[in-house]
């Protein structure tokens, strides 16, 4: 069974179809990495899976679940890392770590909650409102959040975006350990190198037209779209 | 697919709702102006009656469709009945402006004033004000679907706020303004019965004949907005 | 069980974030503070006029205040993208909901309960012996204010021009906990006894019960379009 399995996905916003008739499957412990020039879809495909978006058309399945029939299912087996940092101003790193993972209906305990935030390396700003971080701390964050969630499938939307080099070492070891586990991790990228370093498959996405390759051949191309 | 159908259902069958309501309401008017009685108390006035039940009656209709059509959307999510939710909001507007204006004019000879704070014309007030956020609402949103729903979800509340709102009015205005000036219906003449009849049923049908078109209209203008977005995300404009 | 602990989380967050910053509650009483004062200028103030159109001077000033801080209640979630994170959640929307009602409704309740002795103050109003009464209907009526403008605001934050539809959607649908409330305070401040305006606060409890379970049921299409 496959983790992620979207067949002939299509998605129009208003006046522009952004996807149509897309079809992608990630088995599980697989990381797949999409690749695509400015406004080919990625995301968007991100978001349907996430179930964020509705599919104009199209179906999905993941973990085997049906993505429109079974939305609450498949939403206590996924995480988004997006552009969106899902803080609040107000509250320190902490209380924000404790509240996005108990409203899932679990409570960390303050070590786990250390272990992660050591983990991803912003474990003294634990006391800090969110307020000041920057846009690289936050990112740090959300994949703190995502290391105490642990889903089975792991969404990452430009996962490299804002990480300096540390950072992006820092995320390819979570994207390995996720995988190890036996989750499955797509992401949208830009960068070729990190991503060549964890991704088992790559998919370029132009123009609704999904190629694959492997990461030998992405390596090599000139350019990819 | 079932938008196709539906849109060719209503083509076939529109123009005979057309036509039941143009002779329904030529035949009303005629009774209703020429042959029927003038009103023992109200005299020649009470002719705008003819006119003002049936748009009330009518707005009632409509915005029962929209509830309807709404609860549809929501479980369905097919685009053409949100075109019909809109045709419905809009032609309920219209309706309700027509009632509450006729209304008026009613109002100023028979109780000398062109307004009161009686519970069915606060009701109609506040209908009309939440007809006029959902068509607004409609114009602020960006995203179809999402707009789509919202509007559902305020039609939605709006029709079950209609009740508790005439039925406060109701208890608020036994208490301030006892009743001076009845605004309970009139006893009505059996030669006035008639063109009555004749004209809510033609008006109702004249409703459902303006909602079928506007729903079409509302359709095409949908269908031809994903024709150019899948020749603007083609790059051929 | 895990529906209240997501309310009660939902709610602490508010409420923790308002401690902090107090942007709602502050920007609510100094808005109810000008309305009243623009009223004092703007009626004759003699005692028998003034007994007349109190009641409306009172819920007109919580009018304004609700319109001012249930419309800012959402945007606290739609800044960091919060809300397609409780989109994504795995829990009933409702209890998103619910959590935000009733930080919404302490909010408006702590406003009205400061506000109540700048009304005898400025007004010269004699209400302590109706204190428990007045309290009540400002309980009841606020109940069903705080439940629909919770959804309108959630509503309108996603749209374009919020801050003019939020009052537009919000004050027609409310006309009838005005109502309400109005005529029970009306008794209450002419010292009616109890009995004489009872039924109105009964009124304005079906209200209460029928709005916040529409709204409760009708909040997972708002969130989950």
């Amino acid at each position: 069974m496959n983790a992620i399995r979207g067949e002939s996905l299509s998605k129009s916003f208003q006046h522009y179809q952004v996807l149509k008739g897309v079809s992608i499957e990630v088995a599980r412990g697989e990381c797949y990495a999409l690749f695509g020039p400015n406004g080919a879809g990625k995301t968007t495909l991100l978001r349907i899976f996430a179930t964020l978006h509705r599919p104009s058309a199209g179906s999905f399945e993941i973990m085997g679940m049906d993505g429109r029939r079974e939305r609450t299912k498949v939403r206590a087996l996924i995480y988004m890392i997006g552009h969106g940092s899902y803080l609040y101003d107000d509250l320190s790193v902490k209380e924000n770590i404790q509240f996005a993972i108990g409203v899932r209906g679990w409570n960390p305990t303050d070590g786990e909650i250390k272990k992660a935030l050591d983990q991803v390396g912003i474990g003294r700003f634990a006391r800090l409102r969110s307020r000041y971080l920057s846009a690289g701390m936050k990112k740090r964050l959300s994949i703190a959040k995502a290391l105490l969630i642990r889903p089975k499938v792991l969404f990452l939307d430009e996962g490299y975006a804002s990480l300096d080099e540390r950072g992006v070492e820092m995320m390819n070891e979570c994207i390995r350990a996720f995988t190890k586990a036996g989750a499955c991790v797509l992401m949208t990228t830009h960068d070729r190198g990190p991503t060549a370093e964890v991704a088992d498959r790559v998919g370029v996405l132009n123009r609704s037209v999904l190629r694959e390759m492997t990461v030998k051949e992405m390596v090599a191309a000139d350019a990819l779209f | 697919m079932v938008a196709t159908r539906f849109i060719g259902w209503l083509r076939r069958y529109e123009k005979w709702f057309g036509i039941t309501a143009a002779v329904l309401i030529a035949v009303g008017l005629y009774t209703a102006l020429v042959t029927s009685s003038a009103d023992y108390y109200q005299g020649e006035v009470v002719r705008i009656m003819y006119v003002h039940v049936p748009f009330v009656q009518t707005a009632m209709f409509s915005y029962f469709t929209l509830f309807i059509c709404s609860i549809w959307y929501l479980w369905k999510r097919e685009a053409v009945v949100d075109n019909a939710c809109h045709a419905a909001a809009g032609l309920s507007l219209f309706f309700t402006a027509g009632g509450l204006i006729t209304g008026s004019i009613w109002g100023k000879p028979t109780w000398n004033a062109w307004w009161v704070w009686d519970p069915r014309l606060t009701s109609f007030a506040i209908l009309f004000l939440t007809l006029i956020g959902y068509l607004m609402l409609r114009t602020f949103l960006d995203d179809k679907e999402k707009g789509a729903t919202f509007c559902a979800i305020l039609a939605i509340i709006g029709f079950i706020d209609l009740p508790i709102i005439h039925f406060s009015v109701e208890w608020w205005r036994s208490l301030h303004q006892p009743l001076s000036v009845s605004t309970r219906g009139i006893s009505i003449a059996s030669d006035m019965m008639i063109p009555l009849t004749l004209m809510s049923v033609g008006v109702s049908i004249l409703f459902a004949y303006m909602l079928m078109v506007r729903t079409q209209m509302l359709y095409l203008e949908h269908l031809l907005e994903a024709k150019q977005g899948r020749l603007l995300s083609e790059g051929a404009l | 069980m895990h529906f209240f602990s997501v309310v009660r989380w939902i709610a602490w967050k508010d409420l923790l974030s308002e401690y902090r910053n107090r942007e709602n509650i502050s920007s609510m009483f100094f808005f109810a503070l000008n309305v009243i004062l623009i009223f004092s200028f703007s009626f004759s103030l003699d005692p028998d006029t003034l007994k007349e159109i109190m009641p409306g001077i009172i819920w007109v000033a919580f009018g304004f205040t609700a319109i001012i801080g249930l419309g800012k209640s959402f945007l606290i979630e739609v800044n960091n993208d919060c809300m397609e994170y409780f989109q994504c959640l795995p829990v009933p929307k409702g209890a998103i909901y619910l959590g935000k009602f009733l930080g919404n409704l302490l909010f408006m309740l702590t406003v009205e309960v400061v506000l109540f002795p700048l009304f005898v103050l400025f007004f010269n109003l004699e209400i302590l012996d109706q204190f428990l009464p007045l309290l009540l209907i400002s309980t009841v009526a606020t109940i069903g204010l705080s439940a629909l403008g919770t959804l309108f605001s959630a509503l309108t934050v996603q749209i374009r021009a919020r801050e003019v539809m939020f009052p537009i959607l919000l004050l027609p649908l409310s006309v009838p906990i005005f109502i309400g409330a109005v005529e029970a305070t009306r008794g209450a401040l002419s010292g009616d006894p109890f009995s004489m305006y009872r039924h109105w606060i009964e009124l304005l409890g079906v209200f209460d019960v029928i709005f916040v379970v529409v709204s409760f049921w009708i909040f997972e299409f708002i969130l989950d379009y």
